[in-house]
């Protein structure tokens, strides 16, 4: 098992984000993660990430327990993300925020950083390269040296995939990555992901509203409400779980 | 001639000493009041070296430097990883300390009388060398990883850690950088001016530095530059008496500050592509 | 004499206290560091000095005056230097700058003014001590500790009871919303310098007092700024006790060590504090979400 999450709890003074959240995800899988606004979603992702620890519980990656390390240990270990509200650098082009995914591995020491040395360039050619890959494969090469902020936001939102693909991710975490797109950029999306997963063979979990994304893409789906899980289950199980209905999909006609 | 002369040594000097702040503060985004501080041990550990030890004078500013770093790493180690403002706060403390120690120890130091006697080592051609040089290693280190990863923490902080980059290590690796930087500058002040007292290095002078920073160009390290070459010879030249100096030059802040508050230069850069000249590289801007 | 210490201490620390509350006003409604606070101290004391000087005048007077001078200058600084900054979408780096550009203009205007000199304000008293049985406290101790605790008092109470000082919370707490609510924000931040700013002239005066007055007086507000670390940064209350307890220990130590290494034990004290607790003795730890 690629991702195993044990029993994870996070609370924030007196209120429980999440509780006992257990999630398992395979290379190859595709996993949603839905629920109503608070129900813990972008928790259970900061927790895996590392930027809470958990209070309880455990996670492992590949057989290890990166329960406690460090947010940058935990990518270098295999897990990349995206965010919620886009968290692009500013001050940097669009090559360059790729390039600082890239820029943890680049193998040369401070003294190539200070001077024009040959390793150094071999190195940062070895980055462009690779960055120049990814962002192709998102369709942003030809915006390599534009500002991410003059970008439109669902090119900006594709620079993010990017620069995470660019961590050479095991897990890939995907907060909300259709959020502000239309219908026609949604479908993009999809096929993006569902071809990156099958190709680079990595687990992807997905945290999304859009639900026509998420189940049509995933693999299983954990719902949660409260942070609490209510229901684990492939799409179809989940979209006739009555509690779920009632929870989160509403009355209206729960065909997506 | 000789005025001329004098003022854009002083000038080169200070546009050493920014560059180190520019790495610090434009890069990473991290604000240190303290930074004179480490003027202060370069100038005074090479004077002592050269006049107390009989050092030659290349080997002293080695020494110095590398001292500066070390204090530098020591006082990194705990500062590095606290909130921007605890770092102004902490560094400025720092600055004071070192000022307070420099004023007690009077038999190294001669206190707050000073310490002169110091040899003038530092010509014209060695101040211009060394800011070329200087601001080469800033301009590549930009370029590079390092610079990349400095911006990237300065921009935010949560997703370079995302992104794999070990933050904590990338603000030290600045700080260091700059410190050495600072020092030098320190080396080649005392050895211009032939006579060094703990109360030029204080906070304001560190303060004066990130001022330049912003007033040039927070983003841009040809503004650094040149903002702090008007800001620093300016003064001079119109040969204002001190007090109405500082006044002058508070209220031209203020104004860009008003007006123009990404600096004089904004985010513009120097590089061979803006002058138009060499074939179209991806460079960093 | 330990008491004698401990009461010297206390005095101390209460002018610290002052510093560190005006301090943390600012700091509180716009989250940045005032570094323009110590030179604005130097400037209302002086004025408040050339009034004494001009005007054969109580104490009381003196202060009164510095405290609106210090008041009314602020509220013109913030016009000057940080309105621009509030108003537009400028990073809040630009405070940092702003403030310390500002505190170097109001030194300078000072130093115009007044020259290098140092200047001694005229006695106000009479008599210069008062004893407690075996204990000896002058008395401009006193009444420094007396009139910081009765400003503090009187600040507490305006915050937490009237009308202005919830408006002055809530703005604190989350800007965008307070404007939403009706509250004229410009005008409460206004009120914030106003009244940070009058502290900065009481504590002006009183440190002209003991340590007599020059231009670069305000460099005392190094101490301010690290009570407020010691104390938590954002919280007043943490900064009076920062400062009370940064008082005490450095009249500790300066009287076993001499006053000259104040400074080195000041920054060590804070160092070791941000090390222990780096949200100081009443901050909290904001942790950021993603």
């Amino acid at each position: 098992m690629l991702l195993e999450v044990q029993n994870i709890s996070k609370s924030f003074g007196g209120v429980k984000a999440i509780q006992d959240f257990s999630l398992t995800a395979d290379k190859g899988d595709i996993v949603g993660i839905i629920g109503p606004n608070g129900a813990g979603k972008t928790t259970t992702f900061n927790v895996i990430s590392g930027v809470y620890r958990a209070d309880q519980g455990k996670v492992f990656l590949d057989g290890k327990d990166i329960t406690n390390m460090e947010q940058h240990q935990i990518t270098r270990e295999g897990i990349s993300r995206t965010f919620q509200n886009i968290r692009l650098f500013k001050g940097l082009n669009v090559m360059e925020n790729v390039m600082c995914a890239f820029d943890p591995r680049a193998n040369y020491s401070i003294f190539d950083g200070l001077l024009p040395t040959p390793r150094r360039f071999a190195e940062e050619k070895r980055g462009r390269k690779i960055c120049e890959h990814n962002l192709e494969v998102v369709g942003l090469k030809k915006y390599a040296n534009e500002k991410p902020e003059s970008l439109p936001y669902g090119l900006q939102r594709r620079l993010e995939i990017a620069r995470a693909l660019t961590c050479q991710p095991k897990v890939l975490l995907l907060d909300e990555p259709a959020a502000g797109l239309n219908p026609t950029e949604v479908k993009e999306l999809t096929e993006l992901i569902s071809r990156l997963c099958s190709e680079l063979g990595f687990a992807v979990l997905l945290i999304e509203h859009r639900l026509e994304l998420v189940m049509g893409i995933s693999h299983k789906i954990y719902v949660l409400n409260f942070g609490k899980t209510i229901a684990v289950g492939t799409p179809d199980e989940v979209r006739s779980n009555p509690e779920v209905i009632e929870a989160y999909l509403g009355e209206e006609d729960a065909e997506c | 001639m000789e005025f001329y002369l004098s003022v854009m040594t002083f000038t080169l000097i200070s546009v050493i000493a920014v560059t180190g702040v520019y790495v610090l503060t434009g890069l990473t985004g991290m604000f240190s009041l303290g930074q004179a501080a480490f003027m202060a041990i370069g100038a005074y550990i090479s004077g002592v070296l050269v006049v107390k030890v009989g050092l030659p004078f290349a080997l002293a500013a080695i020494i110095a430097i590398a001292l500066s770093v070390l204090v530098g790493y020591i006082v990194g180690l705990p500062t590095v990883r606290l909130r921007r403002d605890y770092i102004s706060l902490v560094t400025l403390g720092f600055g004071e300390a070192i000022t307070a120690l420099l004023n007690q120890m009077q038999s190294i130091t001669g206190g707050a009388l000073g310490f002169s006697g110091i040899p003038q080592k530092t010509t014209f051609t060695l101040a211009v060398a060394s800011a070329a040089v200087c601001i080469a290693l800033v301009a590549y280190f930009k370029a590079s990883k390092y610079g990349r990863q400095c911006i990237a923490a300065k921009s935010d902080e949560l997703a370079a850690k995302a992104m794999g980059i070990d933050v904590a290590r990338i603000k030290m690796i600045a700080f260091l950088f700059s410190v050495a930087v600072t020092a030098y500058a320190g080396v080649l002040y005392a050895f211009y001016t032939t006579y060094v007292d703990p109360g030029i290095f204080g906070w304001k002078k560190s303060a004066e530095w990130v001022i330049m920073v912003f007033f040039g160009g927070v983003n841009s390290l040809t503004g650094s530059i040149i903002g702090t070459a008007i800001l620093t010879a300016l003064p001079e030249m119109l040969r204002f008496a001190a007090e109405y100096r500082t006044v002058f030059y508070s209220i031209l802040v203020l104004l860009i500050i008003n007006f123009k508050p990404a600096g004089l230069f904004g985010e513009y850069e120097l590089s061979l592509k803006s002058l138009g000249i060499g074939r179209e590289k991806k460079n960093a801007a | 004499m330990s008491l004698q210490i401990i009461i010297n201490g206390l005095a101390l620390g209460s002018v610290y206290a002052i510093i560190a509350t005006g301090f943390s006003l600012i700091f509180n409604i716009l989250k940045f560091s005032n570094f323009s606070h110590g030179a604005l101290m130097t400037l209302s004391a002086f004025i408040g000095y050339f009034f004494a000087v001009t005007v054969n005048s109580s104490l009381l007077l003196v202060v009164a005056i510095s405290m609106l001078a210090g008041g009314l200058v602020s509220c013109l600084g913030e016009l000057v230097a940080f309105r621009k900054i509030t108003l537009s979408n400028t990073s809040p780096i630009y405070f940092f700058v702003s403030s310390i550009t500002l505190g170097t203009l109001y030194e300078g205007i000072v130093t115009i003014w007044v020259g290098p000199n140092f200047y001694n304000y005229p006695r106000f008293f009479e008599t210069t001590v008062v004893k407690l049985g075996s204990i000896v406290i002058s008395k401009s101790d006193l009444i420094m500790f007396v009139s910081s605790c009765a400003a503090l008092a009187l600040l507490m109470l305006f915050i937490q009871k009237t009308k202005f000082g919830r408006a002055l919370r809530s703005v604190s707490f989350d800007r965008e919303t307070a404007g939403l609510m009706g509250i004229d924000v410009i005008r409460i931040i206004q009120l914030a310098f106003f009244l940070s700013g009058a502290l900065a002239g009481l504590a002006g005066v009183f440190l002209g007092i003991n340590y007599t007055l020059y231009p670069q007086l305000g460099n005392l507000v190094v101490k301010g700024f690290i009570a407020s670390v010691i104390g938590g940064l954002g919280s007043v209350f943490g900064a009076v006790a920062g400062a009370l307890l940064l008082g005490l220990t450095e009249t500790l130590l300066i009287n076993f060590a001499g006053s000259g290494y104040a400074p080195v034990f000041s920054f060590l004290i804070m160092l070791v504090f941000l090390l222990i607790r780096p949200q100081g003795i009443a901050g909290s730890n904001v942790q950021e979400k993603a």
